[in-house]
């Protein structure tokens, strides 16, 4: 029980005292992150509102191919990814594997089908009459879209930080496609895996608080933006 | 005197239900009322007139206009739900949501909002939440957001609905009076004697097809 509590005082004097590998790795894990959600979101939010809004064949098997992807384990995306970026791959010549833009496109992967079922989630439980009233005032059907985007745009919201939430906590997509590189692409959950391996239990469990307190104050916002 | 919007040879089917009329013209700065029983096609036809539902067959003209881009000539002509839907934000957001779209400026737009809202019995409501009104402040604020626009061409589904009893001669005043603002109403009711109070045209419509209209033929088009 000593060596817990121990270990729990000494990681909270490892954070205060902003330890410069501690920094590196949120300044990592939330950069990667930041990317890859506004990346995401421009891709997932269309995607939503086109699988909302439009009736046409084959949208059930889009949406359960969406659902699909939601689950889809983070090392599998890696994986994938992995032999994109690899040197024999078809994107090898770029020389982006082990790089924060592979981590980010990962991540991008695992947030979109996130942030389009959300959306899509949001639309189907709008008021059917936002689109048509906008059209009757003069909209264009990409002038409405945007008019019920503002409406549903605490779900948006939401989306967004759920999407936030998975990419940041992730360790697959992290470890496969940055290769854990000291000061770039080391992420917190990467180097909790690492550090704890080498046993270094203290920096693993400073690591470990910050991300716990990135997860509660993500929650925080999502819970208050639900309570809306 | 032209016409605000021709109508020819219009022919709307969905499953068993069939819409048709062959010609009809409104002329401008009068109140038309389309009166019909429930599934008679009222609401089609305003929503055909309002360019929001494409006939199968026919066409929608609008003389006064040069353009034929859809998008441009729905900017002339706006409709108002039986159940109307107020954007969240203030009153005063959503008169403004339609003169943003036309480029009004900003004096513009709250020197309008201030005298539509006037216009149809609402002063000082600009900053009110627009979903915490009551049902019938809500038709009147969905009137005032129409009505701001200037339309040439106002189209109103069921508008005395989620009206009161008391409220209604009121209402039916402020229809009766828009003409004085430049626009061809048309609205729909199930009650004659509602469109003889407003003092409004008849166009009557039964079982998909308009019977009576106030003008005969419009050949022109």
């Amino acid at each position: 029980m000593n060596y817990l509590s121990d270990s729990l005082v000494a990681a909270v004097a490892l954070i205060l005292s902003f330890d410069r590998e501690v920094q590196l790795a949120v300044w990592t894990s939330l950069y990667t992150a930041c990317v890859a959600i506004v990346i995401a979101a421009a891709f997932g939010i269309p995607v939503g509102l086109w699988l909302g809004l439009r009736r046409f064949p084959g949208r059930r098997v889009l949406i359960t191919l969406l659902n699909t992807l939601m689950a889809m384990p983070t090392v599998v995306i890696g994986l994938m990814l992995f032999g994109l970026f690899s040197r024999q791959g078809p994107l090898g010549e770029f020389g982006l594997l082990f790089t924060p833009v592979a981590m980010i496109a990962g991540q991008t992967v695992l947030a979109i089908p996130i942030v389009a079922n959300y959306v899509l989630a949001c639309v189907k439980g709008a008021d059917h009459r936002v689109i048509d009233t906008a059209r009757t005032l003069g909209a264009t059907h990409f002038q409405a879209s945007v008019q019920l985007i503002r409406e549903i745009r605490f779900g948006v919201m939401a989306a967004l930080i759920a999407g936030f939430g998975r990419v940041i906590g992730e360790v697959g997509v992290a470890m496969m496609l940055g290769g854990n590189i000291r000061g770039s692409t080391r992420t917190m959950t990467t180097a909790i895996a690492l550090e704890t391996s080498k046993g270094e239990f203290v920096f693993g469990l400073s690591l470990g608080l910050v991300l716990l307190c990135v997860a509660l104050i993500v929650n925080l916002f999502l819970n208050m933006l639900q309570q809306r | 005197m032209e016409p605000v919007v021709c109508l020819k040879h219009i022919v709307f089917s969905r499953g068993v239900f069939r819409l048709s009329v062959e010609y009809l013209e409104l002329f401008p700065r009068r109140v038309y009322a389309l009166t019909g029983a429930n599934g008679a096609g009222k609401s089609t036809l305003l929503k055909i007139m309002a360019l929001l539902v494409e006939p199968q067959r026919g066409i929608v003209r609008f003389p006064g206009s040069t353009t034929r881009d859809p998008d441009q000539l729905r900017k002339k002509v706006t409709y108002v739900e039986q159940s109307p839907y107020l954007f969240q934000g203030t009153v005063s957001d959503n008169l403004a949501y339609g003169l943003r779209l036309r480029g009004v400026a900003r004096e513009e737009q709250a020197r309008r909002i201030t005298l539509t809202l006037s216009i149809v019995g609402l002063e000082g409501f600009e900053l009110r939440q627009a979903k915490e009104l009551s049902s019938g402040e809500t038709q009147k604020v969905a009137l005032a957001r129409a009505l701001v626009l200037k339309p040439d061409l106002l189209l109103l589904d069921e508008p005395t609905a989620n009206i009161d009893g008391n409220s209604q001669p009121a209402f039916e005043g402020l229809l009766a009076r828009l003409p004085k603002y430049g626009v061809t109403v048309v609205f729909s009711t199930h009650d004659r004697f509602q469109a003889e109070r407003v003092g409004a045209e008849l166009l009557c419509i039964h079982d998909g097809q308009l019977q009576c209209q106030p003008i005969a033929a419009c050949l022109r088009i």
